[in-house]
């Protein structure tokens, strides 16, 4: 029954794409480090402008910017890191 | 089936109404001749038959009644009929529908099935049809019960006729089994054993519906692997992978084990010793396949070979036991591989899985399989493609990073064959990419919160009491570090002013002119006027501060000596302005800013001291 695998396992090519990752695979460890880095980076200075800044001269849009941007970071490092390992989301 | 040479197209095959038996366009077809291949060789019965149709009426018929024993109709795993036409060459393809099986016959003993022409035969013509049928679980072990050194009996039952709604002018039928081990054949008319195969036939002008029942009893050692259930899970990820995991419940649908189990025996003697039990299972899996695991509630099974080239990657593996005859085993098997090689986009925008619909196993029979495509978060309309009958189903997984969930499309087949494991089936959905961020953003979200969170404890405060003296205490220190920052702060500006006039000064001692340094003089001088405004509401704040007593000595001897610095340093660039441009001798310059000169640099000194005591 050979003819059953050519039957429906041809599709006609001229009529589709085929469909991979929209980020090349191999960057997923590079974009996870570096990412990452970033974010802990910024992730320190956040602390340490908390630490040390006298709590009534804090500008809290500095914060915010700080925390945010590193977030981000932080979240789409997370996302290579965990797509790099193996698990795909 | 010689599928090369001939044209073949397609059929619907439907369920008939019984009273198909005595309709008037049933009558006038004739069979001229029948060859039947009955394939005994493994746990699967596969029967192949090729019909030569005549219409032998006027009136055109435009579909061909086919019938099947009740008991061979229930066991029906796979059905197909292909039409030969003439001996020309392929024109289509064909496509195979198969029904759900129904008794539907007049007397519960046949069952038919309907064949539809693509165009009607004409009176007088005539054609050729293929029927290919696969039936599980019909070969009954018997003795059912083997010791471990017995080989294994099986009894097939069939008729030496072919079945038909149809007289059949002539007709041969031949089984092909295992081994040339025969226990016995029933022997009607022309009946030969050659070999491994019993033949049966020619017979001729048999009449419609016709049977002449035949038992045959053989040796069957084939692996009779019958999976009871297969749950197999594709799990869909846009990132670049398709997540396959395969969840099996093997078991010897053989004759029945007796007695005690030697391994000493089973290994020392493999020739003779549990010739019907299998310990190996030879998994395809696709090429490219990687992260292949297999394994049980227990763990990792450490027996499995894998080998892999370009077009196939196979995967030998051998349960923690050997399988003996109602025994049974459970594992799970998993693999991933890329995304670009099952999905693809269509023309019309959406996007289809296009993967095997059965086991990885090439010869077992699935009782009930079920495929459960997981779509990514975020799919809408999935539809189906399955080129035989499935019960479609719909439910909602949940893994990782997933707020909604991901909807599942879950096809259960009863009864899958080999014949179904390499049937390609598609799943369609319409998918947006943006829909893909939804996971990092949700981590971003997650971080987020957290940073929020370390903002939010540092601003609030947490007392018991807003009254209470500690709370109070901890009030005026925070205010009292935030005016020391800020006094350092203005400080910094002050002596950043001062360094740039220092620069400034040792410029002109290097080139003599005075121009620029006077320039600096000004902006120093601007900066220093702005700032001592500010220092002087600093200092009004410490003296106002409840608990700056300990620090206010150390904020009043620093803002004295700054000022004395600062003039110190206005002194210094006066005379040495002067110098240059009474052109003195550079003897007698150093000897006027040297005093100066270190007097400056003590008080920076002190001030510098004073600014890091500070802290403390």
């Amino acid at each position: 029954m050979d003819v059953m695998g050519g039957i429906h396992g041809g599709l006609q090519a001229d009529l589709v794409t085929a469909i991979g990752s929209p980020i090349p695979q191999t960057l997923y460890p590079f974009l996870a480090v570096l990412l990452l880095i970033a974010g802990l980076v910024l992730t320190a200075s956040f602390f340490i402008y908390e630490a040390t800044s006298a709590k009534f001269s804090r500008k809290l849009s500095q914060e915010f910017a700080t925390g945010g941007i590193s977030s981000l970071f932080l979240g789409f490092g997370t996302l290579f890191l965990l797509l790099w390992t193996g698990v795909y989301v | 089936m010689n599928e090369n040479t001939k044209f073949q197209l397609a059929f619907l095959l439907f369920l008939a109404a019984s009273s198909y038996l005595i309709s008037p366009a049933a009558a006038n077809l004739v069979l001229n001749r029948v060859d039947r291949r009955v394939d005994l060789t493994s746990q699967i019965v596969r029967i192949a038959s090729s019909l030569k149709v005549e219409n032998a009426g006027t009136d055109d018929v435009s579909e061909i009644l086919f019938s099947l024993s009740t008991e061979h109709a229930e066991k029906v795993a796979f059905l197909q009929a292909v039409l030969v036409e003439g001996k020309s060459k392929s024109k289509s393809k064909s496509t195979a529908v198969i029904l759900t099986v129904t008794p539907g016959s007049s007397d519960g003993r046949v069952m038919l099935f309907s064949v539809a022409l693509p165009k009607p035969l004409k009176g007088g013509d005539s054609l050729s049809l293929e029927t290919y049928v696969v039936l599980t679980h019909v070969l009954k072990p018997f003795p059912e019960e083997i010791g471990q050194s017995d080989a294994q009996l099986v009894l097939f039952h069939e008729s030496a006729y072919f079945l038909s709604p149809y007289p059949v002018k002539v007709q041969s039928t031949t089984f092909k089994l295992p081994s040339s081990r025969v226990e016995s054949y029933s022997k009607v008319g022309v009946t030969k054993l050659v070999d491994s195969e019993v033949r049966y036939g020619p017979y001729e002008n048999v009449e419609a519906l016709a049977t002449a029942p035949i038992t045959l009893h053989f040796e069957n050692n084939q692996p009779f692997a019958v999976v009871e259930e297969l749950v197999r899970e594709i799990e869909i990820s846009h990132w670049g992978n398709i997540y396959v995991t395969e969840n099996y419940k093997l078991s010897h649908g053989g004759a029945r084990h007796k007695g005690s189990f030697s391994r000493f025996d089973y290994q020392s003697r493999p020739a003779q010793s549990g010739a019907a039990s299998f310990r190996h299972l030879l998994a395809r899996l696709p090429p490219h396949a990687h992260s292949v695991y297999y394994r049980d509630e227990i763990g990792n099974i450490s027996t499995s070979h894998l080998r892999s080239d370009f077009k196939k990657t196979e995967l030998e593996l051998e349960p923690r036991y050997p399988l003996f005859g109602g025994w049974k085993v459970t594992f799970t098997l998993g693999y991933s591989v890329p995304l670009e090689d099952f999905m693809f986009k269509s023309s019309d925008g959406r996007r289809f899985l296009n993967i095997t619909f059965g086991s990885s196993f090439g010869h077992v029979v699935v009782d009930n399989l079920i495929v459960k495509v997981v779509l990514p978060e975020g799919s809408t309309q999935p539809t189906i493609s399955v080129p035989f009958a499935v019960e479609q189903d719909k439910e909602i997984k949940h893994t990782y990073l997933d707020t909604v969930g991901r909807p599942v499309v879950v096809l259960t087949k009863k009864n899958a064959v080999p014949e179904h494991h390499n049937i390609f089936f598609q799943v369609y959905y319409r998918f947006n990419s943006i829909a893909m961020l939804a996971e990092p953003l949700l981590l971003v979200t997650g971080f987020f919160a957290f940073f929020v969170l370390c903002i939010a404890y540092v601003h609030f405060d947490f007392p018991i009491s807003k009254s209470s003296a500690s709370f109070q205490a901890q009030v005026q220190r925070e205010e009292l570090v935030d005016l020391v920052q800020r006094l350092q702060k203005v400080m910094g500006i002050q002596g950043e002013a001062a360094d740039r006039l220092e620069a400034s000064l040792r410029d002109v001692a290097r080139s003599g002119d005075t121009a620029p340094c006077k320039v600096a003089r000004k902006t120093a001088d601007a900066t220093w006027k702005e700032t001592s405004k500010d220092l002087k509401a600093l200092s009004e704040s410490f003296h106002l501060s409840a608990r700056s007593s300990f620090v206010l000595p150390k904020v009043e001897v620093l803002l004295q000596k700054e000022k004395e610095m600062v003039e110190k340093l206005q002194q210094k660039q006066v005379a040495t302005v002067e110098a240059y441009e009474r052109k003195l001798s550079s003897k007698d310059i150093d000897a006027r800013i040297a005093p100066l000169q270190s007097k400056y640099s003590t008080l920076k000194q002190e001030v510098r001291d004073l600014i890091y005591a500070l802290d403390d």
